[in-house]
């Protein structure tokens, strides 16, 4: 038992030594297959975290939302219903919210418009999101025109910027009062945008969204378990498709790695031969050939890995946010948390160091089976 | 479902491991039918350097199995979530037909490759190959079941379909999606306990006489494989109770998380690699008189089975230790 | 075969190490290239005893000693070793012979390399790496503790007087220093037989003899040296207790040696 390690720690020895003495074919390689772990890794970690986040966020949202459904599209429904829904067994609370979205023509910014007393602003009032002060240049005291539906524009103060922290929820957030929003929309009275029911006990919200359907053949409940479900699947296909943009890239490394280990230079394949002719037999020389490969796997692996990680929670994902984010005018800055799970790492040794090992097996198996011989007459 | 990260790495982890074993398979059945030892013609020194390639194939292959294994149930337990019902790796696994089944072929597919290396190992290590034709033709049965695998992975992951919204005017309020059972079936477990441990003393019986008799290589591999069947069974049955400290939790997944200390890995690790060696012991005595295999593998079988022995009552006293130290109590 | 004094062998005076049984070698059988290097050979070693293989380049001196030094597998016939190898094969040998025609290669190999010692024509050293990591390369299959071969290692520099250069690599020695290097290298694993390729064609004539010095020296120890030599220093010292001589990969018989 013994032999057989030390046996393992001298070929390791000389695969280490022998990897040092071909510095310039071996950085090349270790370089791009840095930068592919990089890339996957950077994909990987990001979608997670955003996962993440979106959890954390969701987690503050109602168990329930009731919305109005005519002809397909979303429309306002009537106040009235509240009283009915209330009035199932094991709700224990229903608001009205109102919010729409506004278009802003000159920046071509969305921004979501809430209205809510909360904070008291004051008429003609609104607290903005750090996103659309970033986006206006605006700050507390100056003023925003918003146009109504026949096209005057209205002028609004901005009384608070929400601060950044709340970036990721706020971003494009305008807040006013409840009766500006009505005015600026025109907004059909009795109505509200959708109702937020609050259920006691957890286990009974389908039970109850069943109900409503039934009760309000008009309406969709949404629940927040399905909101969650959606969005986590959303990352993970998106994240997913731009794994396998991504394959043709590393194909391309794969090729170029089986071309760099088939291409033993002529005096890698002396060495070879004179290894063999001094004693070492096939199974040394293969597993000498796969030691080089697993340290070259492993080092790019945890370089890679290890920039990625710094990429994706020092520098927000700079590289990638575009794709993953989705398309919009206003991006909310803010830095992911960290996320570090085994599960992961499994995941990108599959995707990397995977495909690199299978492909380098038959050509260190090709260099290994040179015959000693051969060295004879060299 | 299928771009899912983890779901692409599991299909590309399978993808390669059938590359390796057909290629393992092919070059098999060439030496298979070329082979000739006492020549020394070229053919036969260049099907002598293709065995090294195929032991290697095999050796990458199995080690990628393990990893996919894990990779297979942790993925299914993260997935969870996004199934109406499933609470953990065993719902995920339930959402389809070609869950369950995938399992178990991938779990069968590690032993295999694991015994084919055993019988690998102490062919090499004879000095007239006295078992390459038999390695071979196993090695030409393993092989499809890794294409196999594949069908069913694909199938399995192309069929499950996420309980999310996907419409603009659609939802869901989640009905319960039918065929997802949160609870797995387990076999009754007070009567699981007695069969349990019957079966470890058993095994630990035979295993010592053959130990120190060499006789019985056939009653410590049966008894062997029935101790790991058992052993799996009893994990579903009654261990996981103990671990979880509730009377209906069975999963047989949960034990592999952080929460439970990852008592899984040590159970599972000890369980399989007894298995292995078990079931090696078995396929390799009827093999005892061939050749130079006659100093070679009995002292091989005997090793062997002393390494199930010491896994079993690893797994035992692991097992054991749950049960006595946990604070739930059955019947009570 | 002949032998110095004149005489014909006689068996029972030399212990014959390896025998060689109608052995030939082909390359590319069967093709239109096809090369026989050795045809029909049988020969005996002795033990103990120094052999030159002489003939002319093309002769099939080179395969003969791939063959006879478990390199490489002979196309048909037999070889047979006596009294070496037989702790590498599970209990297989019969008394002390041990048949290696049809040995698998790590058989092959880890006999070579416990009881042979290869001296190039070449040196066949490793560039970009010491002079005593050189010596000790042959020793880390073994498993065997790299502390106890590098105190070997360092023991054979010693008696070859080249110590002073085991930090230095290859490239920076000279011809006879890289000479030494490789005969301590052959020694490193206390092979029973030393097997070498035309050593002095990269010599000059001093160094050439003072290789033949390290031979007798060699000899002394116990040890049984094949040289494969068409040079007349080597196959006419005094030396050499028996010549083979080859062409065209068949033995010339007779030739009885002044």
């Amino acid at each position: 038992m013994n032999r057989c390690i030390e046996r393992h720690r001298n070929i390791l020895d000389f695969a280490l030594s022998s990897l040092l003495r071909r510095k310039g074919k071996n950085l090349s390689l270790l370089s791009v297959y840095t930068l592919i772990v990089f890339i996957i890794a950077s994909i990987v970690f990001f979608t997670q975290a955003l996962k993440r986040e979106a959890a954390l966020v969701l987690d503050g949202a109602p168990d329930l939302v009731v919305q109005r459904m005519v002809a397909g599209r979303h429309d306002p429904i009537p106040i009235a219903y509240r009283e009915r829904i209330a009035a199932i067994r094991g709700v224990s609370e229903v608001r009205p919210r109102f919010w729409g979205y506004y278009y802003e023509a000159v920046t071509g910014a969305n921004f979501t418009l809430v209205a809510s007393n909360d904070g008291q602003p004051s008429v003609k009032s609104v607290f903005i999101g750090s996103g659309v002060a970033r986006n206006s240049s605006l700050t507390e005291g100056d003023f925003l025109p918003l146009r109504d539906v026949k096209g005057t524009p209205v002028l609004f103060t901005v009384g608070k910027v929400f601060p950044s922290a709340s970036e990721l929820v706020a971003a494009d957030l305008i807040q006013m009062r409840e009766d500006d929003f009505r005015t600026l929309f025109d907004f059909p009275t009795g109505r509200a945008t959708d109702l937020t029911v609050s259920i006691r006990n957890k286990g009974e919200v389908k039970t109850i969204a069943a109900k409503i359907a039934q009760q309000f053949p008009d309406t969709r409940p949404i629940l927040k378990s399905e909101m969650l479900r959606t969005y986590d699947s959303v990352f993970d296909w998106r994240g997913g498709m731009v794994i396998v943009i991504l394959s043709v890239a590393v194909l391309s490394f794969i090729i170029f790695a089986w071309d760099k280990a088939t291409g033993l230079s002529a005096e890698e394949r002396k060495e070879i031969g004179i290894l063999k002719s001094i004693g070492w037999e096939t199974g040394d020389v293969l597993l000498m050939k796969s030691f080089e490969g697993v340290v070259i796997s492993l080092t790019a692996y945890l370089a890679g890995v290890s920039l990625a990680y710094a990429h994706v929670f020092f520098f927000s994902a700079s590289l990638f946010e575009h794709t993953l984010k989705g398309w919009s005018v206003l991006y909310p800055q803010f830095r992911l948390a960290p996320v570090v799970d085994p599960y992961l790492f499994c995941v990108l040794f599959f995707l990397t160091v995977g495909p690199y090992i299978v492909a380098t097996i038959v050509p260190s198996w090709l260099a290994a089976t040179v015959d000693p011989d051969a060295a004879m007459r060299s | 479902m299928i771009l899912h990260p983890a779901i692409l790495a599991l299909l590309l982890g399978s993808l390669l491991i059938s590359l390796m074993m057909l290629y393992a398979g092919w070059y098999g059945a060439r030496i298979l039918n070329a082979w000739d030892l006492r020549s020394g013609s070229e053919l036969q020194l260049e099907l002598e350097k293709r065995t090294y390639l195929i032991s290697t194939l095999v050796s990458y292959a199995l080690a990628f199995e393990l990893i996919s294994l894990f990779l297979f149930i942790f993925t299914a337990d993260r997935l969870h979530p996004l199934f109406t019902g499933a609470m953990c790796a065993a719902g995920t696994l339930n959402a389809n037909g070609y869950g369950y089944p995938l399992l178990l072929l991938k779990m069968a597919n590690f032993l295999l490759a694991g015994v084919w290396l055993m019988v690998n190992h102490v062919d090499n290590r004879g000095h007239d190959y006295p078992l390459i034709r038999i390695k071979y033709t196993m090695l030409l049965a393993i092989a499809p079941l890794s294409l196999y695998e594949i069908y069913y992975l694909y199938r399995y992951f192309s069929g499950l379909h996420a309980d999310v919204i996907t419409s603009c005017c659609g939802s869901l309020f989640s009905l319960e999606r039918p065929g997802i059972a949160g609870d797995l079936a387990s076999l009754p477990s007070t009567p699981m306990l007695i069969v349990f441990y019957t079966v470890i003393a058993a095994t630990l019986f035979s295993g010592a006489y053959y130990y120190r008799e060499g006789r019985g290589g056939y009653l410590f591999s049966a008894l062997g494989c029935a101790a790991f069947v058992t052993g799996i069974a009893s994990i579903v049955s009654f261990i996981s109770l103990y671990i979880y400290e509730l009377p209906t939790h069975h999963c047989p997944f949960d034990i592999l998380q952080k929460e439970y200390g990852y008592i899984g890995y040590p159970l599972y690790a000890s369980l399989f690699g007894a298995g292995v060696a078990a079931l090696s012991v078995g396929v390799l005595t009827p093999f005892r008189t061939r050749g130079s295999m006659a100093q070679i593998i009995p002292a091989f079988t005997r090793r062997l089975t002393a390494i199930a022995l010491i896994l079993y009552l690893l797994f035992t006293l692991i097992a054991s230790c749950e049960i006595v130290f946990s604070s739930f109590r059955m019947g009570a | 075969m002949a032998r110095r004094d004149g005489g014909p062998r006689r068996r029972h005076e030399v212990l014959t190490v390896i025998e060689l049984i109608e052995v030939s070698k082909f390359f590319n059988a069967g093709k239109a290239n096809q090369f026989i290097a050795v045809d029909g050979l049988s020969c005996a070693i002795g033990r103990g005893e120094v052999t030159i293989l002489k003939g002319p380049s093309g002769s099939g001196k080179t395969t003969l000693l791939t063959l006879i030094g478990c390199m490489a597998r002979p196309t048909s016939g037999r070889i047979l070793l006596h009294g070496i190898g037989k702790e590498c094969l599970a209990g297989c040998a019969v008394g002390d012979t041990v048949e290696i025609t049809s040995l698998p290669e790590r058989f092959l190999t880890s006999i070579r390399r416990s009881a042979f010692g290869f001296i190039f024509q070449h040196f066949n050293l490793v560039r970009g790496i010491t002079v005593l990591e050189n010596v000790m390369l042959p020793a880390y299959p073994t498993g065997e503790s790299l502390h106890e071969v590098r105190r070997r290692a360092l023991d054979l520099l010693e008696t070859f007087s080249i110590s002073r250069h085991a930090g230095a690599r290859i490239e920076q020695l000279s011809g006879g220093e890289m000479q030494r290097v490789a005969i301590a290298r052959a020694l490193i694993n206390d092979p029973v037989m030393i097997i070498a390729d035309e050593p002095t064609a990269h010599l000059d004539s001093k160094l050439s003899i003072e290789f033949m010095e390290i031979v007798a020296g060699l000899k002394t120890a116990g040890k049984s040296v094949l040289i494969a030599s068409h040079d007349p220093i080597v196959y006419d010292a005094a030396l050499a207790d028996a010549v083979i001589e080859m062409r065209d990969g068949r033995l010339v018989g007779g030739g009885t040696r002044p």
